[in-house]
Protein backbone atom coordinates (compact mmCIF):
# COMPACT_ATOMS: atom_id res chain seq x y z
CA UNK A 1 0.00 0.00 0.00
CA UNK A 2 1.24 3.48 -0.84
CA UNK A 3 2.23 5.43 2.23
CA UNK A 4 2.69 9.17 1.78
CA UNK A 5 4.36 9.79 5.11
CA UNK A 6 6.83 6.96 4.58
CA UNK A 7 7.68 8.46 1.22
CA UNK A 8 8.46 11.72 2.95
CA UNK A 9 10.74 9.99 5.44
CA UNK A 10 12.49 8.11 2.65
CA UNK A 11 13.19 11.31 0.78
CA UNK A 12 14.53 13.17 3.81
CA UNK A 13 18.14 13.53 4.78
CA UNK A 14 18.73 12.75 8.47
CA UNK A 15 19.27 14.72 10.67
CA UNK A 16 16.22 16.84 10.03
CA UNK A 17 14.18 19.19 12.16
CA UNK A 18 10.47 19.22 12.75
CA UNK A 19 9.33 22.21 14.76
CA UNK A 20 11.55 22.23 17.85
CA UNK A 21 12.58 18.61 17.40
CA UNK A 22 15.78 17.33 15.92
CA UNK A 23 15.68 13.82 14.45
CA UNK A 24 19.03 12.06 14.24
CA UNK A 25 19.97 8.58 13.14
CA UNK A 26 21.39 6.32 15.82
CA UNK A 27 24.71 4.63 15.24
CA UNK A 28 23.32 1.11 15.51
CA UNK A 29 19.81 1.47 14.11
CA UNK A 30 16.78 3.60 14.53
CA UNK A 31 16.46 7.24 15.52
CA UNK A 32 16.99 9.57 18.40
CA UNK A 33 14.82 12.63 18.92
CA UNK A 34 15.66 15.61 21.08
CA UNK A 35 14.89 19.27 21.55
CA UNK A 36 16.86 21.30 19.02
CA UNK A 37 18.32 23.46 21.79
CA UNK A 38 19.55 20.33 23.61
CA UNK A 39 21.44 19.01 20.61
CA UNK A 40 24.83 19.11 22.31
CA UNK A 41 23.89 18.07 25.82
CA UNK A 42 24.46 14.59 27.23
CA UNK A 43 22.55 14.76 30.47
CA UNK A 44 19.16 14.08 29.02
CA UNK A 45 16.45 11.88 30.43
CA UNK A 46 16.02 8.98 28.02
CA UNK A 47 12.69 7.62 26.83
CA UNK A 48 12.40 4.54 24.69
CA UNK A 49 8.94 4.28 23.23
CA UNK A 50 6.90 6.50 20.96
CA UNK A 51 4.19 6.95 23.60
CA UNK A 52 6.79 8.72 25.76
CA UNK A 53 6.23 11.67 23.43
CA UNK A 54 2.70 12.17 24.82
CA UNK A 55 4.04 13.02 28.26
CA UNK A 56 6.94 15.11 26.97
CA UNK A 57 4.65 17.20 24.77
CA UNK A 58 2.04 17.80 27.45
CA UNK A 59 3.79 20.35 29.69
CA UNK A 60 6.30 23.15 29.11
CA UNK A 61 9.51 23.68 31.08
CA UNK A 62 7.55 25.42 33.84
CA UNK A 63 5.09 22.55 34.12
CA UNK A 64 2.19 24.32 32.42
CA UNK A 65 -0.16 22.39 30.15
CA UNK A 66 0.49 23.11 26.45
CA UNK A 67 -2.89 23.60 24.75
CA UNK A 68 -1.17 24.31 21.42
CA UNK A 69 1.38 21.67 20.55
CA UNK A 70 2.95 23.80 17.80
CA UNK A 71 3.70 26.63 20.24
CA UNK A 72 7.48 27.18 20.63
CA UNK A 73 7.50 25.96 24.24
CA UNK A 74 8.40 22.29 23.95
CA UNK A 75 10.13 21.24 27.12
CA UNK A 76 13.85 20.53 27.26
CA UNK A 77 15.97 17.85 28.86
CA UNK A 78 14.85 14.60 27.23
CA UNK A 79 15.88 12.28 24.44
CA UNK A 80 13.64 9.76 22.78
CA UNK A 81 15.20 6.67 21.24
CA UNK A 82 13.14 4.84 18.67
CA UNK A 83 13.87 1.58 16.91
CA UNK A 84 11.99 1.94 13.64
CA UNK A 85 10.43 4.37 11.23
CA UNK A 86 6.90 3.37 12.29
CA UNK A 87 7.65 4.49 15.84
CA UNK A 88 9.29 7.68 14.62
CA UNK A 89 6.13 8.50 12.78
CA UNK A 90 3.95 7.84 15.84
CA UNK A 91 6.19 9.89 18.10
CA UNK A 92 6.28 12.86 15.71
CA UNK A 93 2.51 12.65 15.51
CA UNK A 94 2.24 12.83 19.30
CA UNK A 95 4.57 15.85 19.35
CA UNK A 96 2.82 17.67 16.52
CA UNK A 97 -0.52 15.92 16.01
CA UNK A 98 -1.72 15.79 12.42
CA UNK A 99 1.14 17.87 11.03
CA UNK A 100 2.84 15.05 9.09
CA UNK A 101 -0.42 14.12 7.37
CA UNK A 102 -1.16 17.74 6.50
CA UNK A 103 2.35 18.10 5.08
CA UNK A 104 1.85 14.92 3.03
CA UNK A 105 -1.45 16.27 1.72
CA UNK A 106 0.24 19.54 0.80
CA UNK A 107 3.04 17.76 -1.04
CA UNK A 108 0.52 15.66 -2.94
CA UNK A 109 -1.41 18.74 -3.90
CA UNK A 110 -4.70 17.92 -2.19
CA UNK A 111 -4.43 20.17 0.87
CA UNK A 112 -7.22 22.73 0.89
CA UNK A 113 -6.78 25.97 2.78
CA UNK A 114 -9.63 27.92 4.37
CA UNK A 115 -9.69 31.69 4.75
CA UNK A 116 -10.07 32.99 8.31
CA UNK A 117 -13.31 34.79 7.50
CA UNK A 118 -14.79 31.52 6.25
CA UNK A 119 -13.75 29.75 9.44
CA UNK A 120 -15.28 32.51 11.55
CA UNK A 121 -18.51 32.66 9.53
CA UNK A 122 -19.00 28.93 10.01
CA UNK A 123 -18.96 29.09 13.82
CA UNK A 124 -22.04 28.53 15.94
CA UNK A 125 -22.91 28.74 19.61
CA UNK A 126 -20.58 30.81 21.74
CA UNK A 127 -18.10 31.31 18.87
CA UNK A 128 -20.60 32.83 16.44
CA UNK A 129 -19.81 36.34 17.69
CA UNK A 130 -16.14 35.95 16.69
CA UNK A 131 -17.04 36.83 13.07
CA UNK A 132 -17.63 40.43 14.16
CA UNK A 133 -13.89 41.05 14.47
CA UNK A 134 -12.69 43.85 12.16
CA UNK A 135 -9.97 43.48 9.52
CA UNK A 136 -7.43 45.69 11.39
CA UNK A 137 -8.14 43.70 14.56
CA UNK A 138 -7.41 40.46 12.70
CA UNK A 139 -4.17 41.96 11.43
CA UNK A 140 -3.01 42.77 14.97
CA UNK A 141 -4.27 39.59 16.55
CA UNK A 142 -2.64 37.24 14.04
CA UNK A 143 0.62 39.21 14.32
CA UNK A 144 0.58 38.72 18.04
CA UNK A 145 -0.87 35.26 18.39
CA UNK A 146 0.74 33.37 15.51
CA UNK A 147 4.26 34.84 15.52
CA UNK A 148 6.88 32.12 15.41
CA UNK A 149 9.14 33.29 18.23
CA UNK A 150 6.50 33.44 20.95
CA UNK A 151 3.21 32.17 19.52
CA UNK A 152 3.27 29.29 17.09
CA UNK A 153 5.75 27.57 14.81
CA UNK A 154 3.37 26.85 11.98
CA UNK A 155 3.66 28.32 8.51
CA UNK A 156 0.42 30.11 7.71
CA UNK A 157 -1.11 29.02 4.41
CA UNK A 158 -4.58 30.52 4.86
CA UNK A 159 -5.63 34.01 3.83
CA UNK A 160 -7.71 36.52 5.68
CA UNK A 161 -10.70 36.37 3.36
CA UNK A 162 -12.01 35.41 -0.06
CA UNK A 163 -10.10 38.33 -1.62
CA UNK A 164 -6.94 36.47 -0.61
CA UNK A 165 -5.69 39.28 1.62
CA UNK A 166 -2.65 38.23 3.62
CA UNK A 167 -3.43 37.12 7.21
CA UNK A 168 -1.11 39.69 8.75
CA UNK A 169 0.82 42.49 7.10
CA UNK A 170 3.08 42.80 10.13
CA UNK A 171 4.50 39.28 10.18
CA UNK A 172 7.62 38.64 8.08
CA UNK A 173 7.10 37.06 4.66
CA UNK A 174 8.84 33.92 5.90
CA UNK A 175 5.87 33.19 8.14
CA UNK A 176 3.96 32.26 4.99
CA UNK A 177 6.77 30.37 3.29
CA UNK A 178 6.85 26.58 3.81
CA UNK A 179 10.51 26.45 2.81
CA UNK A 180 11.51 28.65 5.74
CA UNK A 181 12.43 26.98 9.04
CA UNK A 182 10.18 28.69 11.62
CA UNK A 183 12.25 27.12 14.39
CA UNK A 184 15.04 29.57 13.61
CA UNK A 185 12.83 32.66 13.76
CA UNK A 186 14.43 35.16 16.05
CA UNK A 187 12.69 37.27 18.61
CA UNK A 188 11.80 40.92 18.17
CA UNK A 189 14.69 43.25 17.31
CA UNK A 190 17.05 43.56 20.27
CA UNK A 191 15.82 40.38 21.95
CA UNK A 192 18.46 38.45 23.87
CA UNK A 193 17.36 34.98 22.79
CA UNK A 194 19.64 33.66 20.08
CA UNK A 195 17.98 31.94 17.17
CA UNK A 196 18.13 28.15 17.21
CA UNK A 197 20.70 26.62 14.88
CA UNK A 198 19.31 25.54 11.54
CA UNK A 199 19.21 21.84 10.71
CA UNK A 200 20.18 20.41 7.34
CA UNK A 201 16.57 19.77 6.41
CA UNK A 202 13.27 20.71 7.89
CA UNK A 203 9.69 19.53 7.66
CA UNK A 204 7.40 22.55 8.05
CA UNK A 205 4.44 22.58 10.41
CA UNK A 206 1.70 23.82 8.15
CA UNK A 207 -1.39 25.76 9.14
CA UNK A 208 -4.06 25.30 6.48
CA UNK A 209 -6.83 26.81 8.59
CA UNK A 210 -6.98 28.91 11.75
CA UNK A 211 -6.96 26.80 14.89
CA UNK A 212 -9.67 26.82 17.53
CA UNK A 213 -7.43 28.87 19.82
CA UNK A 214 -7.21 31.70 17.31
CA UNK A 215 -11.00 31.57 16.81
CA UNK A 216 -11.39 31.82 20.60
CA UNK A 217 -9.03 34.82 20.60
CA UNK A 218 -11.08 36.51 17.86
CA UNK A 219 -14.14 36.04 20.05
CA UNK A 220 -12.29 37.56 22.99
CA UNK A 221 -11.33 40.65 20.96
CA UNK A 222 -14.99 41.17 20.02
CA UNK A 223 -16.23 40.51 23.55
CA UNK A 224 -13.67 42.83 25.14
CA UNK A 225 -14.87 45.58 22.88
CA UNK A 226 -18.47 45.08 23.95
CA UNK A 227 -17.77 45.89 27.60
CA UNK B 1 -17.23 -3.10 7.26
CA UNK B 2 -16.53 -4.57 3.86
CA UNK B 3 -12.83 -5.09 4.50
CA UNK B 4 -10.55 -3.52 7.03
CA UNK B 5 -7.74 -3.23 4.49
CA UNK B 6 -8.85 0.06 3.03
CA UNK B 7 -10.78 1.22 6.09
CA UNK B 8 -9.69 3.74 8.65
CA UNK B 9 -11.11 4.76 12.00
CA UNK B 10 -11.38 8.34 13.22
CA UNK B 11 -12.21 8.79 16.90
CA UNK B 12 -13.54 12.28 17.56
CA UNK B 13 -13.50 13.79 21.04
CA UNK B 14 -13.90 17.17 22.67
CA UNK B 15 -10.42 17.70 24.12
CA UNK B 16 -9.52 20.70 26.24
CA UNK B 17 -7.29 23.75 26.29
CA UNK B 18 -7.01 23.60 30.08
CA UNK B 19 -7.39 19.97 31.21
CA UNK B 20 -4.27 17.90 30.45
CA UNK B 21 -6.17 14.63 31.03
CA UNK B 22 -9.04 15.30 28.66
CA UNK B 23 -7.64 13.60 25.58
CA UNK B 24 -5.71 10.85 27.39
CA UNK B 25 -8.45 8.17 27.32
CA UNK B 26 -9.18 8.81 23.64
CA UNK B 27 -5.49 8.49 22.76
CA UNK B 28 -5.26 5.30 24.84
CA UNK B 29 -8.30 3.72 23.15
CA UNK B 30 -6.84 4.64 19.75
CA UNK B 31 -3.50 3.05 20.65
CA UNK B 32 -5.29 -0.13 21.78
CA UNK B 33 -7.37 -0.35 18.60
CA UNK B 34 -4.26 0.31 16.50
CA UNK B 35 -2.55 -2.57 18.30
CA UNK B 36 -5.38 -4.90 17.28
CA UNK B 37 -4.78 -4.09 13.58
CA UNK B 38 -8.51 -4.04 12.79
CA UNK B 39 -8.20 -0.90 10.66
CA UNK B 40 -5.60 0.17 8.15
CA UNK B 41 -5.39 3.48 10.00
CA UNK B 42 -6.55 4.78 13.37
CA UNK B 43 -6.53 8.50 14.12
CA UNK B 44 -8.03 10.87 16.68
CA UNK B 45 -9.30 14.41 16.20
CA UNK B 46 -10.45 16.97 18.74
CA UNK B 47 -12.59 20.08 18.88
CA UNK B 48 -10.21 21.79 21.28
CA UNK B 49 -6.91 20.02 20.66
CA UNK B 50 -4.74 18.87 17.81
CA UNK B 51 -5.26 17.35 15.36
CA UNK B 52 -8.35 19.47 14.91
CA UNK B 53 -11.54 18.27 13.28
CA UNK B 54 -10.51 20.32 10.25
CA UNK B 55 -7.11 18.58 10.15
CA UNK B 56 -8.93 15.24 10.21
CA UNK B 57 -10.14 15.76 6.63
CA UNK B 58 -6.51 15.33 5.53
CA UNK B 59 -5.46 12.51 7.84
CA UNK B 60 -6.38 9.67 5.47
CA UNK B 61 -4.68 9.17 2.13
CA UNK B 62 -7.58 8.98 -0.36
CA UNK B 63 -5.71 6.61 -2.63
CA UNK B 64 -5.05 3.88 -0.11
CA UNK B 65 -7.92 4.40 2.32
CA UNK B 66 -11.30 4.14 0.69
CA UNK B 67 -13.48 4.29 3.78
CA UNK B 68 -13.32 6.22 7.03
CA UNK B 69 -15.47 5.40 10.07
CA UNK B 70 -16.04 8.38 12.32
CA UNK B 71 -16.93 7.45 15.90
CA UNK B 72 -17.71 10.32 18.29
CA UNK B 73 -16.25 9.59 21.72
CA UNK B 74 -19.14 11.37 23.39
CA UNK B 75 -21.56 10.25 26.10
CA UNK B 76 -24.64 11.27 24.16
CA UNK B 77 -26.05 12.79 21.02
CA UNK B 78 -26.11 16.57 21.30
CA UNK B 79 -24.76 19.82 19.94
CA UNK B 80 -21.33 18.36 19.17
CA UNK B 81 -22.46 15.16 17.49
CA UNK B 82 -25.31 16.83 15.61
CA UNK B 83 -23.87 20.26 14.72
CA UNK B 84 -20.15 20.71 15.31
CA UNK B 85 -18.69 17.41 14.12
CA UNK B 86 -20.68 17.14 10.84
CA UNK B 87 -20.00 20.78 10.04
CA UNK B 88 -16.25 20.67 10.74
CA UNK B 89 -15.76 17.32 8.97
CA UNK B 90 -18.03 18.38 6.10
CA UNK B 91 -20.31 15.39 6.52
CA UNK B 92 -23.78 15.34 5.10
CA UNK B 93 -25.63 12.59 6.88
CA UNK B 94 -24.58 9.07 7.82
CA UNK B 95 -22.64 8.46 4.61
CA UNK B 96 -20.63 11.11 2.80
CA UNK B 97 -18.78 10.57 -0.44
CA UNK B 98 -15.91 12.99 -0.85
CA UNK B 99 -14.99 14.41 -4.27
CA UNK B 100 -11.89 12.18 -4.13
CA UNK B 101 -14.12 9.11 -3.79
CA UNK B 102 -13.35 8.44 -0.13
CA UNK B 103 -16.45 7.39 1.80
CA UNK B 104 -16.96 8.68 5.33
CA UNK B 105 -19.36 6.81 7.59
CA UNK B 106 -20.66 8.78 10.51
CA UNK B 107 -21.32 6.43 13.44
CA UNK B 108 -23.34 6.72 16.65
CA UNK B 109 -21.59 8.16 19.70
CA UNK B 110 -19.94 5.69 22.05
CA UNK B 111 -22.31 6.49 24.93
CA UNK B 112 -25.34 5.37 22.94
CA UNK B 113 -24.16 1.78 22.53
CA UNK B 114 -26.02 -1.01 24.34
CA UNK B 115 -22.72 -2.27 25.77
CA UNK B 116 -22.48 0.91 27.86
CA UNK B 117 -24.83 -0.57 30.46
CA UNK B 118 -22.59 -3.60 30.95
CA UNK B 119 -19.54 -1.38 31.17
CA UNK B 120 -21.11 0.75 33.91
CA UNK B 121 -21.91 -2.42 35.84
CA UNK B 122 -18.35 -3.65 35.38
CA UNK B 123 -16.95 -0.33 36.58
CA UNK B 124 -19.21 -0.42 39.64
CA UNK B 125 -18.00 -3.93 40.42
CA UNK B 126 -14.32 -3.02 39.83
CA UNK B 127 -14.42 -0.14 42.29
CA UNK B 128 -16.24 -2.13 44.98
CA UNK B 129 -15.45 -5.79 44.26
CA UNK B 130 -16.36 -7.08 47.73
CA UNK B 131 -19.64 -5.23 48.02
CA UNK B 132 -22.86 -7.21 47.63
CA UNK B 133 -24.93 -5.23 45.10
CA UNK B 134 -28.15 -5.94 47.03
CA UNK B 135 -26.64 -3.91 49.88
CA UNK B 136 -25.50 -1.05 47.69
CA UNK B 137 -26.92 1.93 45.82
CA UNK B 138 -25.40 2.75 42.48
CA UNK B 139 -25.23 6.41 41.45
CA UNK B 140 -24.60 7.36 37.82
CA UNK B 141 -23.45 10.99 37.80
CA UNK B 142 -23.88 13.33 34.83
CA UNK B 143 -23.47 17.05 34.51
CA UNK B 144 -27.09 18.14 34.04
CA UNK B 145 -28.26 21.56 32.78
CA UNK B 146 -25.70 21.19 30.04
CA UNK B 147 -27.26 22.91 27.09
CA UNK B 148 -24.92 21.24 24.65
CA UNK B 149 -25.39 17.65 25.66
CA UNK B 150 -28.13 15.23 26.50
CA UNK B 151 -25.92 13.48 29.03
CA UNK B 152 -28.57 13.82 31.72
CA UNK B 153 -31.00 11.88 29.54
CA UNK B 154 -28.34 9.28 28.79
CA UNK B 155 -27.57 8.84 32.51
CA UNK B 156 -31.27 8.43 33.24
CA UNK B 157 -31.61 5.81 30.52
CA UNK B 158 -28.63 3.82 31.82
CA UNK B 159 -29.88 4.02 35.41
CA UNK B 160 -33.29 2.70 34.31
CA UNK B 161 -31.71 -0.19 32.46
CA UNK B 162 -29.50 -1.18 35.38
CA UNK B 163 -32.41 -0.81 37.78
CA UNK B 164 -34.39 -3.27 35.68
CA UNK B 165 -31.78 -5.97 36.39
CA UNK B 166 -32.82 -5.76 40.05
CA UNK B 167 -29.23 -6.34 41.18
CA UNK B 168 -28.59 -3.21 43.21
CA UNK B 169 -30.66 -2.07 46.15
CA UNK B 170 -31.17 1.19 44.26
CA UNK B 171 -29.90 2.74 41.04
CA UNK B 172 -30.08 6.50 40.64
CA UNK B 173 -29.14 9.03 38.01
CA UNK B 174 -27.86 12.13 39.78
CA UNK B 175 -26.59 15.46 38.51
CA UNK B 176 -24.13 18.12 39.51
CA UNK B 177 -26.38 21.08 38.84
CA UNK B 178 -29.99 19.95 38.82
CA UNK B 179 -32.08 17.59 40.93
CA UNK B 180 -31.68 14.84 41.81
CA UNK B 181 -28.44 16.37 43.06
CA UNK B 182 -25.35 14.29 43.69
CA UNK B 183 -24.82 16.35 46.85
CA UNK B 184 -28.08 14.91 48.22
CA UNK B 185 -26.80 11.34 48.08
CA UNK B 186 -27.25 10.84 51.82
CA UNK B 187 -30.95 11.61 51.53
CA UNK B 188 -31.42 9.83 48.22
CA UNK B 189 -29.94 6.50 49.32
CA UNK B 190 -30.45 4.21 52.32
CA UNK B 191 -28.12 1.28 51.74
CA UNK B 192 -24.93 0.74 53.77
CA UNK B 193 -22.82 1.00 50.58
CA UNK B 194 -22.92 3.63 47.88
CA UNK B 195 -21.07 3.23 44.58
CA UNK B 196 -20.61 6.35 42.46
CA UNK B 197 -19.66 6.22 38.76
CA UNK B 198 -19.17 9.50 36.83
CA UNK B 199 -20.72 9.21 33.37
CA UNK B 200 -18.02 11.27 31.65
CA UNK B 201 -15.65 10.68 28.73
CA UNK B 202 -12.54 11.64 30.69
CA UNK B 203 -11.38 12.62 34.12
CA UNK B 204 -10.94 16.30 34.80
CA UNK B 205 -12.06 19.02 37.11
CA UNK B 206 -15.56 17.49 37.45
CA UNK B 207 -14.42 14.04 38.49
CA UNK B 208 -11.25 15.08 40.33
CA UNK B 209 -12.65 17.96 42.31
CA UNK B 210 -16.26 19.07 41.76
CA UNK B 211 -18.01 15.75 42.37
CA UNK B 212 -15.77 14.83 45.35
CA UNK B 213 -16.69 18.17 46.91
CA UNK B 214 -20.39 17.55 46.25
CA UNK B 215 -20.08 14.06 47.72
CA UNK B 216 -18.21 15.42 50.72
CA UNK B 217 -15.16 13.21 50.20
CA UNK B 218 -12.68 15.86 49.02
CA UNK B 219 -11.88 16.78 52.64
CA UNK B 220 -11.77 13.14 53.73
CA UNK B 221 -9.13 12.48 51.11
CA UNK B 222 -7.06 15.36 52.46
CA UNK B 223 -7.42 17.28 49.27
CA UNK B 224 -8.98 20.54 50.39
CA UNK B 225 -7.87 23.34 48.19
CA UNK B 226 -6.73 26.79 49.10
CA UNK B 227 -4.80 26.29 52.31
CA UNK B 228 -1.72 28.48 52.00
CA UNK B 229 1.39 26.45 51.53
CA UNK B 230 -0.52 23.19 51.19
CA UNK B 231 0.63 20.74 48.53
CA UNK B 232 -1.37 20.57 45.31
CA UNK B 233 -4.64 18.71 45.73
CA UNK B 234 -4.22 14.96 45.53
CA UNK B 235 -7.36 14.88 43.44
CA UNK B 236 -5.41 16.40 40.59
CA UNK B 237 -3.46 13.18 40.33
CA UNK B 238 -6.39 10.81 40.62
CA UNK B 239 -5.54 10.14 44.26
CA UNK B 240 -9.22 10.51 45.07
CA UNK B 241 -9.88 7.15 43.37
CA UNK B 242 -7.25 5.35 45.40
CA UNK B 243 -8.68 6.02 48.84
CA UNK B 244 -11.85 3.95 48.58
CA UNK B 245 -13.95 3.31 50.52
CA UNK B 246 -14.82 6.58 52.22
CA UNK B 247 -16.51 6.05 55.56
CA UNK B 248 -19.24 8.67 55.96
CA UNK B 249 -22.09 8.63 58.49
CA UNK B 250 -21.58 4.94 59.13
CA UNK B 251 -21.77 4.13 55.44
CA UNK B 252 -19.18 3.22 52.85
CA UNK B 253 -18.84 5.25 49.69
CA UNK B 254 -16.89 3.99 46.67
CA UNK B 255 -15.91 6.54 44.03
CA UNK B 256 -14.91 5.37 40.53
CA UNK B 257 -12.97 7.21 37.80
CA UNK B 258 -14.97 8.47 34.81
CA UNK B 259 -16.48 5.67 32.74
CA UNK B 260 -14.62 6.87 29.62
CA UNK B 261 -11.26 5.86 31.10
CA UNK B 262 -12.32 2.20 31.12
CA UNK B 263 -10.32 0.15 28.57
CA UNK B 264 -13.66 -1.39 27.55
CA UNK B 265 -14.38 1.82 25.65
CA UNK B 266 -12.05 0.59 22.89
CA UNK B 267 -14.40 -2.37 22.25
CA UNK B 268 -17.41 -0.08 22.07
CA UNK B 269 -15.67 2.29 19.63
CA UNK B 270 -14.98 -0.68 17.34
CA UNK B 271 -18.56 -1.90 17.77
CA UNK B 272 -19.97 1.48 16.75
CA UNK B 273 -17.86 1.39 13.58
CA UNK B 274 -19.02 -2.17 12.90
CA UNK B 275 -22.64 -1.19 13.40
CA UNK B 276 -22.33 1.60 10.83
CA UNK B 277 -20.63 -0.77 8.40
CA UNK B 278 -23.53 -3.20 8.53
CA UNK B 279 -26.25 -0.71 7.75
S1 LIG C 1 -3.91 29.88 13.62
FE1 LIG C 1 -2.31 28.48 12.89
S2 LIG C 1 -0.45 29.68 13.02
FE2 LIG C 1 -1.95 30.75 14.28
S3 LIG C 1 -1.69 29.92 16.34
FE3 LIG C 1 -3.28 28.70 15.38
S4 LIG C 1 -2.17 26.96 14.52
FE4 LIG C 1 -0.65 28.54 14.92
Amino acid sequence: MRDLIEEIFNGLPVPFSFGQILVRRRECAGFVLLHRDDASLDLLETYRDAEGAIGIAKYDDAGNYRPLKTAPNLRHGWRLELAAVEELRRALDYFYPGRLAVFAAWKSGYLKTTALRETLDRQSGMYRVAAKISDPQINDLVTDFCRSDTGCLRTILWKRDRNRVIASTKLPNEKFDPVYDQGTASGPPGSATPATAAAAATVPLLCQEACNLLVAECRKVVKDEDV
Amino acid sequence: MSSNKGSALLIVAHGSTVNPDSSAPTLAHAAEIRRRKIFAGVECAFWKEEPSLRDAIFLFDPESLREVYVVPNFISEGYFTQTVIPRELELNGRITKRPNGQIWNYCEPVGSHLMMTELLLKRAHDVAPDVVPAEASLLIVAHGTDLNENSAVAAKREAEKIRAFGKYAAVLNVYMEEPPLVSDWRKLTESPNVVVVPFFISDGLHSYEDIPILLGIAGAAGVDRGRPGSPPPATAHGEIFRQNPYAIDGRKLFYAPSIGTDPGFADIIVEQANAAGKT
